[in-house]
């Protein structure tokens, strides 16, 4: 830990995935000096290599009436959604497209009619992704702009001077030096958590911004494990046929929009969960093959659409999803400035809530890192340009540093990997997740107290890579208390967000995001009311507004 | 279990597989100078390595160290 090398730029990125590499292009062609960070590697790391189930994009010459596709996602959502941004992803999708098709990403067609989009998801057109994936076309292009790429760097903390964010502090997990960034703006575009370890949202935190509607979780259903990895996955995908324990069926087809029809049913017992391969006709088989072979051509196991039978999901977190919450870093603006000058958000850990209370689609996540992604990039690199470069305190700069080696200076104490896995049994399940309960999250809420006063302070490192693992777990258990005091907060239920407690929605009372900052060391809540007019007409009675039936209402 | 090794004998030492893996499992071993397991209990089994790997060196089997649990 004793070499520090200090790196000054204009504009910090911290994140290269698909959010991280459109802010560094579009930044660095504003003229400014960018420095791209990411603890992995830029265009292998994170969520967007991985990410190969569709891109939404919004193409009037396809069809599509963008009225029509912002009404469905706040229908869809229940109302939660920022309307202004959910309008803003659908608009500037396109060039999105268009700059990553020019910048070596694959897009294949798979439809018959040689449509380039999905047909499974109306209004929405979603578009296929094949290999080579978003990732490394976005790499290469950061590159060619003469972004200045920096890989395998664990970012730790922001760094302030005078309540204003002028860089961060972090240390190289391959070498020796210990890193301190000076920049005039900084982004972060460090993904979402649950999946990812939440390192955006909880570094925005501890500098004191403003984040909103982290009592949501996306679902994917049953996105379990399945024998044939990756590929089975893809084909269930575009097939997505199942039976319970009992043999009725579910038709997840239309749940596209990723509702808690399986969490309910594990709930009520009914399961295992069966894939009902049996009921897949030739044309199933032949488009399950093609999803298969353009998104995950590289995964190492075999899986045949055409082998019929009925096959237990047998993966899950405990109920059958894995995956990560949605909101995060609340931006001011549309420029994606936070609540903090000099901070940027831009992709899956900023909270625009262009989404609702459910996923639309496959594809979202994708599209929405992209667009923050180019806004929050110019945005970052105007702000460089308006102004002087900040002073370094000192004082902070130590105080940083010494948080960051704690873990590994100490001689003994609590295991990264034990902590998180002990965090994840408490926070991950169904039960906790999407079926919620005030006592179940209060209860939660005391074993996350506990490991966030007395396990982490004492995190243990031997070596770089576990004091890497202890700063994301020491984020994760942060994240944890965001999740469940904002689920507590919501007294009510709505998209994916049910309370047992509460099985209604509350209108107007609950026409509204749950923020929340840190103040005087305390997490503490509160509710900004959505715009009236976005509301829906409260004059429709509450079945109309609201069609899908939760239990106990 | 998960990325059960780095097979030696076709290990080249490019140190693409450092680079693919992006949970720090695969370090350059500076005697040998080629790829070895050193953190195999969090490999998450992206299949990177075994994708990118020029030689075909790398062997995985679909196995979680820490398997996932199911509620049945």
């Amino acid at each position: 830990m004793s070499i520090e090398r200090i790196y000054q730029t204009d504009v910090l990125i911290i994140g290269g995935g698909i959010a991280g590499c459109f802010a560094a292009i579009k930044a660095k062609q504003e003229g400014v000096d960018v420095i791209l960070v990411d603890k992995g590697y830029v265009g292998k790391a994170g969520a967007t290599p991985m990410a190969s189930l569709g891109y939404l994009v919004y193409n009037r010459q396809w069809g599509t009436d963008l009225n029509a596709c912002i009404d469905a996602v706040s229908q869809k959502g229940e109302y939660v959604n920022n309307r202004e941004w959910t309008e803003l992803v659908f608009k500037e999708s396109l060039s999105t497209y268009e700059d990553l098709i020019a910048w070596g990403a694959n897009f294949p067609v798979e439809n018959p009619d040689g449509a380039p989009y999905f047909k499974t998801y109306p209004p929405f057109t979603i578009v296929p992704v094949g290999t080579p994936t978003t990732g490394m076309p976005g790499r290469h292009q950061a590159e060619k702009v003469g972004v200045k790429i920096m890989d395998k760097i664990v970012i730790t903390d922001l760094l302030k001077t005078d309540n204003r964010v002028i860089g961060a502090v972090g240390y190289q997990l391959l070498g020796e030096d210990l890193l301190v960034f000076v920049a005039k703006a900084t982004v972060l575009c460090a993904g979402f958590t649950s999946v990812l370890k939440g390192d955006g949202d909880a570094m925005a935190y501890r500098a004191g911004a403003e984040l909103t509607t982290k009592e949501y979780a996306y679902t994917w259903p049953a996105a379990g494990k399945l024998p044939g990895g990756r590929r089975g996955v893809a084909a269930q995908n575009v097939f997505m046929r199942y039976k319970d324990s009992q043999g009725n069926n579910i038709d997840a087809s239309n749940t596209y929009e990723m509702d808690l029809t399986m969490e309910f049913l594990v709930h009520a017992g009914r399961a295992p969960i069966f894939w009902d391969l049996d009921s897949a006709t030739p044309e199933d088989i032949e488009r399950m093959r093609k999803r298969q072979d353009s998104a995950y051509p590289w995964d190492p196991w075999e899986f045949d659409p055409a082998q019929g039978g009925r096959i237990e999901m047998n993966g899950g977190d405990g109920g059958m999803n894995v995956c990560s919450q949605t909101g995060g870093i609340w931006p001011i603006d549309t420029k994606c400035a936070t609540s903090i000058p000099g901070l940027y958000a831009a992709g899956e850990c900023c909270g625009t809530r262009y989404i609702g209370g459910y996923h639309p689609a496959p594809g979202f996540g994708l599209t929405g890192s992209a667009v923050t992604g180019n806004r929050a990039g110019r945005g970052a690199a105007e702000f460089a340009l308006q102004n002087k470069r900040a002073a370094v305190d000192k004082e902070e700069v130590a105080r940083l540093k010494n948080i960051l080696a704690t873990p590994i200076e100490r001689k003994g104490g609590f295991s990264p990997r034990w902590t998180a896995q002990m965090l994840q049994n408490i926070i991950t399940p169904y039960y906790m997740k999407y079926i919620k309960h005030g006592d179940r999250l209060k209860a939660g809420l005391t074993i996350v107290e506990f490991l966030r006063d007395h396990v982490v302070p004492k995190l243990y490192a031997r070596d770089r890579h576990e004091l890497w693992l202890a700063h994301e777990t020491k984020n994760m258990v942060l994240s944890a208390e965001m999740v469940l005091r904002a689920s507590l907060f919501r007294t009510e239920s709505r998209g994916n967000h049910y309370r047992e407690d509460y099985p209604r929605r509350n209108d107007p009372e609950w026409l509204a995001w749950v923020k929340l900052q840190e103040r005087g060391g305390m997490m503490e809540l509160w509710k900004e009311p959505i715009p009236r007019e976005w509301w829906p007409d409260l004059s429709r009675p509450y079945h109309e507004r609201y069609p899908r039936r939760f239990p106990g209402e | 279990m998960a990325i059960e090794k780095i097979n030696p004998e076709l290990c080249t030492g490019c140190g693409t597989c450092v680079d693919s893996c992006s949970m720090d499992v695969i370090r350059m071993d500076e005697k040998s100078g080629k790829a070895v397991v050193k953190y195999g209990e969090d490999c998450v089994l992206c299949g990177f390595c075994s994708r990118d790997c020029p030689e075909k060196a790398i062997v995985l089997t679909p196995v979680m160290c820490v398997p996932p649990v199911v509620a049945w």
